[in-house]
């Protein structure tokens, strides 16, 4: 009977060249294939995300006077909210760390040489796109942390020149944060950001099965020789182990060290004291904190802020940068993103103390 | 009892540990979830309310109350009686209202009538209103379930 | 004799997460029944923050037992899934092996 309905889906969907493809995929095997899990790690996380996200949006309200309130009632009312709730807020932090943990391991192994550029470019604009799930989400509970962190964090663009104001604006949905701001970014993380990631997600995950796994530079010289074990089921059952550690940690950490909820932000009190962004923003927050307030003609804001805009760039440009990278152009790029990653990582605990 | 040869083979068996334990985990996950999506209704067992509130109605007129999340009608009979109905129509949830002229309960939804005393007389409603119990104590009117009855 | 073994070590983990998720059942289950006491307790709470925590002592030991049998199915699952790589992985190379003969 299986394959009689196969059979029947097949005739019209002609979907079996992509169950036939999948049989025949393979996963090379090195000592680095370990960085080959972090991809779907982060799949896993962001399905959690979305059914978490699909149950939160039953009872949450994203206005000014029902926000808090609503979700003070997810976490006492509702049966288990304190759970979901506490889930989608770890989920959230574990899929960002993965996505930084995904980024680094196909930045240092160069992944993104030819032909892979693509799929390194859309990766960043999923990376932005994962910033902006969490800093939309971050203002949903609409308690002082929250609004402040949200105020500072759309002040910035505005040391944009030329199209600051407007950033902060669309951003903010007026000069200040205000009610409509809540609304406003509560329609971005439900409706179209997730728009977005899927769209880039499609095309990642094309290019990723058109292209096959990269290996690593040294070992690209002896591809024959690299051991290839088939993506199902051997791979899939390594990664089923290592989902199931991960969902492990995610409930066990949901459940003992589920967030709190302070009371509701008030739009006219002063900012409470210790105002800090989530923890990946943390190096961008404290890079703007060293920033003298003027740098020759500019505020130190405005110098910040472009060069963070300018280390965006040329990081999205990076496959076409770094075209020589077995040379020694090569390897010097690789000493100057060993030196950003050790900067973000002392900017994050420097911010901390 | 020794059988000839095995129920199923070693693969068999393993691919349904592997199924079986995979499925009661993922259904472990999925126990909060329904918990959470299908909250447990929300009526009370009774509604404690001022009498003073009610004191000065007159005889065939009544009075809306909560309960719970629905509408409660506290009607005062001819006779000074009391009786209280749960105000939602039996046919389709729509809330009824009481023409004091025609002595009946009407719902606009479906042109469903009632009678003065909650019981389905014309139109498509399948069963009388729903009944609750009125009790008088000192200043407090106290409104209950009937019996024993839970939704 | 293996193989008997391994059926009833089989049957008897079956047993136990059955009988197990079953208890989980019903302390859930109690769990929501405690929602009055919840309601108290948030009026409380309403003043400052809301720590999320439960409510009583049926609801911690639950989630105790609900992190337990979690870990433990998920240990299970693992030794399960390792034992399916072995096999895959020795179908793997035997596939190798036959097509070097040649």
């Amino acid at each position: 009977m299986k394959t009689g309905i196969q059979s029947w889906l097949d005739e019209r969907f002609g979907l079996s060249n992509i169950t036939k493809f999948l049989k025949e995929k393979t996963v090379p095997q090195h000592k680095h294939s370990i960085w080959y899990y972090t991809g779907s790690a982060i799949l896993l996380f962001f399905t959690i995300q979305v059914i978490t996200g699909f149950m939160l949006v039953f009872y949450y309200k994203p206005t000014l006077e029902g926000a808090n309130e609503s979700v003070a009632r997810i976490m006492t009312e509702i049966p288990l909210g304190w759970i979901i709730r506490s889930v989608h807020s770890w989920s959230a932090s574990f899929m960002i760390a993965f996505v930084f943990i995904h980024l680094l391991s196909t930045w240092l192994t160069k992944s993104y040489r030819n032909p892979r550029e693509l799929t390194w470019m859309s990766g960043v604009f999923l990376l932005a796109v994962s910033l902006a799930f969490g800093f939309t989400g971050y203002l949903l509970p609409w308690d002082d942390l929250s609004l402040s962190a949200t105020k500072v964090g759309t002040d910035i663009p505005r040391s944009i020149p030329l199209v600051g104001a407007w950033v902060t604006k669309l951003l903010r949905g007026g000069e200040d944060v205000t009610g409509d701001t809540l609304t406003r970014f509560f329609g971005f993380h439900v409706s179209i950001l997730p728009v977005f990631i899927f769209i880039l997600l499609a095309v990642h995950i094309y290019l990723i099965q058109k292209q096959g796994m990269s290996l690593p530079l040294a070992l690209e010289s002896k591809k024959e020789e690299v051991k290839e074990i088939p993506f199902w089921p051997n791979f899939v059952y390594r990664e089923t182990i290592v989902w199931l550690l991960l969902l492990g940690a995610l409930f066990s950490l949901a459940i003992f060290f589920p967030p709190s909820l302070d009371k509701a932000a008030e739009l006219m009190a002063p900012a409470p004291e210790g105002i800090k962004p989530e923890w990946y923003f943390l190096f961008l927050f404290q890079t703007l904190k060293i920033f003298p307030a003027k740098i020759f003609f500019l505020t130190g804001d405005t110098f910040a802020v472009l060069l963070m805009l300018l280390v965006g760039i040329l990081f999205f440009f990076l496959p076409l940068i770094d075209n020589k990278p077995a040379e020694r152009k090569g390897r010097i790029i690789t000493i100057i993103a060993l030196v950003l990653i050790v900067y973000a990582v002392v900017m994050t605990i420097w911010s901390l103390l | 009892m020794k059988l000839k040869h095995s129920l199923f083979t070693r693969r068999q068996f393993l691919n349904g540990l592997l199924g079986g334990w995979l499925g009661a985990l993922l259904a472990s996950f999925l126990y909060p979830v329904i918990k959470f999506v299908f909250p447990p209704t929300r009526e009370p067992d009774q509604v404690i309310l001022p009498f003073a509130d009610f004191r000065d109605m007159g005889p065939n007129s009544v009075k809306n109350f909560l309960w719970g999340t629905k509408p409660g009608i506290l009607k005062k009979n001819d006779d000074g009686s009391y009786l209280a109905f749960v105000g939602v129509c039996t046919h389709l949830d729509c809330n009824v209202s009481y023409l004091e002229d025609q002595k009946k309960f009407f719902c606009a939804c479906h042109d469903g009538w009632y009678d003065e005393n909650g019981l389905n007389i014309g139109g498509p409603p399948p069963r009388p209103l729903r009944r609750l119990v009125v009790f008088i104590e000192g200043e407090d009117l106290i409104i209950k379930r009937e019996g024993g009855e839970r939704e | 004799m293996k193989l008997r073994k391994k059926k009833f070590l089989g049957m008897f983990l079956l047993v136990i997460f059955f009988v197990s998720f079953l208890i989980l059942q019903l302390n859930f289950a109690q769990q929501v029944t405690q929602e009055e006491q919840e309601e108290k307790v948030q009026v409380k709470a309403d003043q400052d923050k809301i720590i999320p925590s439960p409510q009583n002592i049926k609801e911690s030991t639950g989630i105790y037992v609900f992190v337990a049998w979690m870990w433990i199915a998920i240990l299970v699952l693992i030794y399960i899934l390792s034992l399916k790589i072995r096999e895959v992985d020795r179908l793997l190379k035997l596939r190798f092996l036959s097509t070097e003969k040649k």
